[in-house]
């Protein structure tokens, strides 16, 4: 069988997902699936919250302003991320790296973030259990909801740094698939804060 | 790739721009109704603007973005219409 008769038996995975390298669809189906966890939680939010009648308009419990601002963070740290794609599409190592570090810099500016949003709700009574003047509904899906979505800024920090270590030893030169496939995981991580931020912050 | 870059900062303008009005849009007094709509449009239209440009679904082939989009703006709204009507209906939500 010629070259060109085997690949039309048997086409591969690029003939069907154009650029797409078998790992970044990889990411993209683990990426979908997960997104549906999170949109269990939403709607267990929705439900929750349609269903009292005493549900407070957020931003009466929650400090809106600086929750913008790690809005902020994020989506700068996902500029970052897209500069270090871009480096690595040229093969500059140095560049990535700096990118790359500056991404994980927001990412754990991110989370210090977060530790000190819910200190502060913690102080003032809210807790995974217990809501000072509210339903306790409003706070166990405050916490799970953004729990969640901060293990998944975590598991993206220790992976973009596992990424950086392994493209400071050179790894990954003349590969920037592997930075792309981070950055999906990234890129990702704050698409779901955009609509927490709105459903569980902002609506 | 200079092309890329300036996409991208592009596409940061939109979200930065965005995120300060969905954030001005909540100290406006307007029917709750209408903030919940535009917040949600507002929130939908950056989601999709980072799966376009900084995920690259907008260069992907059709099938991958069928693929990705259809199961996430079919379903989940479909089921959130469902079932939070059917909770404020039985349980007396939503101000009732």
């Amino acid at each position: 069988m010629s070259d060109a008769a085997a690949h039309a038996a048997h086409p591969s995975a690029v003939d069907h997902f154009g650029s797409a390298t078998t790992g970044k669809i990889g990411m993209w189906i683990f990426l979908l699936s997960d997104a549906m966890s999170f949109v269990g939680l939403l709607l267990g939010y929705g439900i929750l919250r349609s269903g009292s009648s005493d549900w407070p308009i957020p931003s009466t419990k929650l400090g809106i302003p600086f929750t913008a601002l790690l809005t902020f963070l994020l989506i700068c740290s996902s500029v970052t991320m897209v500069m270090a794609v871009a480096a690595a599409m040229e093969n500059n190592r140095k560049s990535t790296c700096l990118w790359l570090g500056a991404t994980i810099l927001g990412g754990l500016l991110f989370l210090c973030g977060q530790y000190y949003e819910y200190s502060g709700l913690v102080h003032e009574g809210i807790t995974l259990s217990q809501c000072a003047g509210c339903p306790p509904q409003f706070a166990s899906t405050f916490f799970i909801i953004t729990g969640f979505h901060g293990a998944h800024v975590t598991t993206g920090v220790i992976y973009l740094t596992v990424i950086l270590l392994q493209t400071l030893s050179g790894k990954y030169d003349g590969k920037p698939d592997r930075i792309e496939i981070v950055g999906l995981f990234w890129h990702f991580v704050d698409l779901i804060w955009i609509l927490v931020f709105t459903f569980v912050y902002l609506v | 790739m200079a092309s890329h870059r300036k996409q991208y900062m592009k596409v940061f303008v939109v979200l930065f721009v965005l995120t300060v009005l969905e954030v001005g849009v909540t100290y406006v007094d307007v029917p709750r109704t209408a903030m919940v709509l535009a917040l949600v449009g507002m929130a939908l239209t950056k989601a999709v603007f980072v799966a376009m440009y900084y995920m690259h679904l907008a260069s992907e082939r059709r099938v991958l973005r069928l693929v990705v989009g259809i199961p996430l703006l079919v379903f989940p709204p479909l089921y959130a219409v469902v079932l939070m009507t059917e909770a404020a209906w039985r349980l007396g939500g939503l101000g009732q």
